[in-house]
């Protein structure tokens, strides 16, 4: 912002004496930095007030152990009763299941629907659209709800399938440790699907014509023309996505709660879903709590890492 | 003039910044004073609009006291204050914490000890030779008594006298069985209706709880932290139970709370094993007036068990803020010494106190027609006396999640001593 403000100013002024010219040498830079920081300063307070300080005392607290109030550093303690910590554990494998399963899905069937719907032949295009993007303005917990009523042992879906013979009796989805996660791991791909999708279909836009002109005349198939050229060129945004998708899915919270409640047993519990039952469902261990939490914050850096050097971006 | 302005906004940031941090100190410094007797308006919190919350405002009706100061009740959920409260207490500000709160007894004991200077003590103002012995039990900590004791959660099986009649039998038959003969009894019900003698929940242990209780066991040793699992025989018992009722194929499974009401509530099954607070839920089913019956809680087949147990049940707590002496005498001039205000509690809203000097009032004599006549409300207030005392502890959900995926192994195959070791185990490393 600051940098377009400077640039207007040497427009508007096209006469400059010289006393002019050499102050802006002398003070240039330092004066342009320091305009630069007026601007974002009430940011960056905030930013440090409400972002970084909670964060410093969080990574405190992960060294503190004890019932609410009766803190006590305890050292490495927690980070040594993290892997012994069958919980934990549990809580873990199952959010790394529904992130190795759920991001890729979600990204290709994501892909694959923005593709279809950039047809410029496609009729109803709007409608189609808005049918896919519109579970995202649904509320976490309204569609959690009613996802865990259409699948339970009443639900349309036990119904259906049987009415079709494609099941012999009533699966009890919610109480077998499998079906569980594959209902937790549908409900998460049928909410966020649409929302990846719109990052798609911009992005698409912007995609110029031309190349695809050229690919048909050079005979390339639709297959090579998706995988030679839309992909290629959504790849920052195949990025963006499956951070962001990634990140969502470490925190996963509401769906868990509300369609299985972690159940049965351990099967479905997300390590956000412990983090809350540390701290408000058993007796509160807040350090603990937050030493886990800070588990998924080294996860997410882990794995952007990753995933920058797989997609080949070099800072 | 630029520079100036520079240092202009740096200064009031810090200025910012700095009232920030001194508004904390003030809220933090404000907490606990002393006195003040002139706090005119106190807060409660509670959940359940239908009945802690209608219980608090008959209890202002009924208020008999000479304090001046008003009493503002509020609802919440359940987890909402349970969420405000720890993070208010842990943050130590008290700045809009309430000054009466309803805690959940299984609950009680973590609130407790997890901020011991939170609550303000009723040792001096009510009399706990008043209230159910197992509810001063969960409600006290370190000699002092902390909490009024409130809504009895005394278990009872409530029993189809028709089907139980199809099946040739009476509801004497079912009156102080031991859970053995309750599965006999199950057999032949389904044999005779096709009906399910009861509902089981494999996510809710509910069931397991209550039946440890009636041998006064419980998840934890009476200190209340050490896990009590492996080498429990009365768990053991409790878990064997369980998983006879489900291989006699006597149980209908459910996943929630509505699946469990709409069962009884559309007669799919013979029996319902539970808190009394269920009595307004079963009752839904108007047409099925004069079918019910209620019976004391079966027992585990073990020496010393008793016929009563309990499930959930909650109590008022006097928080450690300004107003706490006005929170007090508001408590003890209704729930603490009020028997009139337990009448309407029982009339107008269903909710059983554990104050034992209100079991003599003309409401807890009334017959039900619903149950064939039978005066619930005497019935259940006497066997509320019997509830063996435990000492619920610090982690009863804790343990209980643990324990859930132990059912499961349990009920799939494994060995029952393994199984419990494993979660012994396990709750040893998660509970430090």
């Amino acid at each position: 912002m600051s940098q377009l403000g400077t640039k207007k100013a040497e427009v508007d002024l096209p006469v400059r004496t010289k006393y002019e010219e050499s102050r802006r040498q002398k003070t240039g830079v330092f004066f342009k930095k320091k305009v630069g920081w007026l601007f974002i300063i009430v940011s960056v307070i905030a930013i440090t007030i409400f972002n970084f300080y909670p964060m410093v005392q969080a990574f405190l607290l992960s060294f503190q152990s004890g019932m609410g109030a009766n803190l006590e550093y305890v050292g490495l303690d927690n980070w040594r009763r993290l892997f012994g910590d069958p919980t934990f554990i549990a809580a873990l494998t199952n959010t790394t299941i529904y992130l190795l399963i759920q991001v890729p899905l979600m990204i290709v069937l994501a892909l694959f629907f923005s593709v279809l719907l950039n047809d410029p032949k496609l009729k109803f295009k709007s409608f189609f659209r808005i049918a896919i993007f519109l579970p995202c303005v649904t509320s976490l917990v309204a569609y959690s709800v009613v996802f865990k009523y259409l699948f339970g042992i009443d639900g349309i879906v036990n119904q259906f399938l049987l009415n079709f013979g494609l099941i012999p009796q009533t699966i009890n989805f919610l109480a077998d440790p499998f079906w569980a996660k594959v209902v937790i791991i549908l409900a998460i791909t049928w909410r966020w699907t649409g929302y990846n999708m719109i990052f798609y279909l911009a992005a698409l836009q912007n995609v110029d014509k031309s190349i695809y002109e050229a690919a048909r005349i050079d005979g390339a198939s639709s297959f090579q023309q998706f995988f030679q050229i839309t992909v290629p060129m959504l790849k920052p945004i195949i990025l963006f996505t499956s951070i962001t998708s990634t990140i969502g899915t470490l925190q996963i919270f509401d769906e868990i709660v509300n369609i299985t409640n972690g159940g049965p047993g351990n099967a479905t519990i997300s390590i956000s879903q412990y983090i809350y039952n540390l701290s408000f469902e058993y007796t509160p261990d807040f350090g603990y709590a937050s030493t886990v939490s800070y588990v998924i914050v080294i996860l997410v850096v882990i794995l952007s890492i990753i995933q920058f050097r797989v997609a080949g971006e070099k800072k | 003039m630029k520079k100036f302005n520079l240092m202009f906004v740096a200064a009031a940031s810090m200025a910012a910044l700095a009232a920030c941090s001194s508004g904390d100190e003030e809220a933090s410094g404000g907490s606990g004073a002393e006195g003040s007797a002139d706090v005119d308006e106190i807060t409660a919190w509670a959940w359940d609009p239908a009945f802690n919350i209608a219980a608090l405002e008959n209890a202002k009706e009924a208020y008999n006291g000479d304090g001046d100061y008003e009493v503002n009740v509020i609802e919440n959920a359940q987890d909402d204050i349970i969420q405000k409260l720890n993070t208010g207490l842990s943050s130590g500000t008290t700045n809009g914490m309430p000054n009466i709160v309803l805690i959940e007894d299984y609950r009680a004991q973590s609130f407790l000890q997890a901020y011991p200077d939170a609550f303000h003590p009723l040792t001096d103002v009510i009399n706990a030779e008043d209230f159910a012995d197992y509810k001063i039990a969960t409600t006290s900590f370190d000699g002092e008594q902390y909490g009024l004791p409130f809504d009895s959660g005394v278990a009872a099986l409530y029993v189809r006298t028709d089907y139980l009649e199809e099946a040739g039998y009476s509801v004497e038959d079912v009156t102080d069985i031991t859970w053995q003969e309750y599965i006999e009894i199950g057999k032949d019900v389904k044999e005779a209706t096709g009906k399910n003698m009861l509902t089981l929940d494999p996510n809710d242990l509910a069931q397991v709880r209550m039946m440890i209780q009636t041998n006064g066991s419980w998840y934890v040793e009476e200190d209340g932290s050490t896990p009590n699992i492996a080498g429990n025989e009365t768990l053991e018992a409790g878990f064997e139970t369980y998983k006879e009722m489900m291989e006699a194929d006597i149980a209908k499974i459910v996943s929630d709370w509505s699946q469990f009401v709409g069962a009884f509530n559309s007669g799919d099954v013979a029996s319902v094993p539970t808190g009394n607070w269920i009595t307004p839920s079963v009752k839904q089913a108007a047409d099925q007036s004069g079918n019910w019956a209620v019976v004391p809680m079966p027992r585990l087949d073990m020496e010393g068990a008793v016929n009563a147990s309990n499930l959930g049940g909650s109590s008022w707590y006097v928080l450690n803020v300004d107003g706490k002496e006005q929170a007090a005498d508001f408590l003890l001039n209704t729930f603490g010494s009020n028997p009139d205000l337990y009448q309407t509690l029982v009339e107008d809203i269903g909710a059983l106190g554990t104050y034992s000097p209100a079991a003599e009032g003309d409401a807890y004599a009334v017959e039900d027609e619903f149950f064939g006549g039978q005066q619930l409300i005497t019935d259940l207030s006497t066997w509320t006396d019997e509830i063996p005392a435990v000492n619920y502890g610090l982690h009863t959900y804790a343990i209980e999640d643990i324990l859930v995926t132990g059912m499961q192994d349990y009920l799939n195959g494994a060995e029952l001593d393994t199984v419990l070791e494993n979660v012994q185990g396990q709750a040893e490393a998660q509970l430090k």
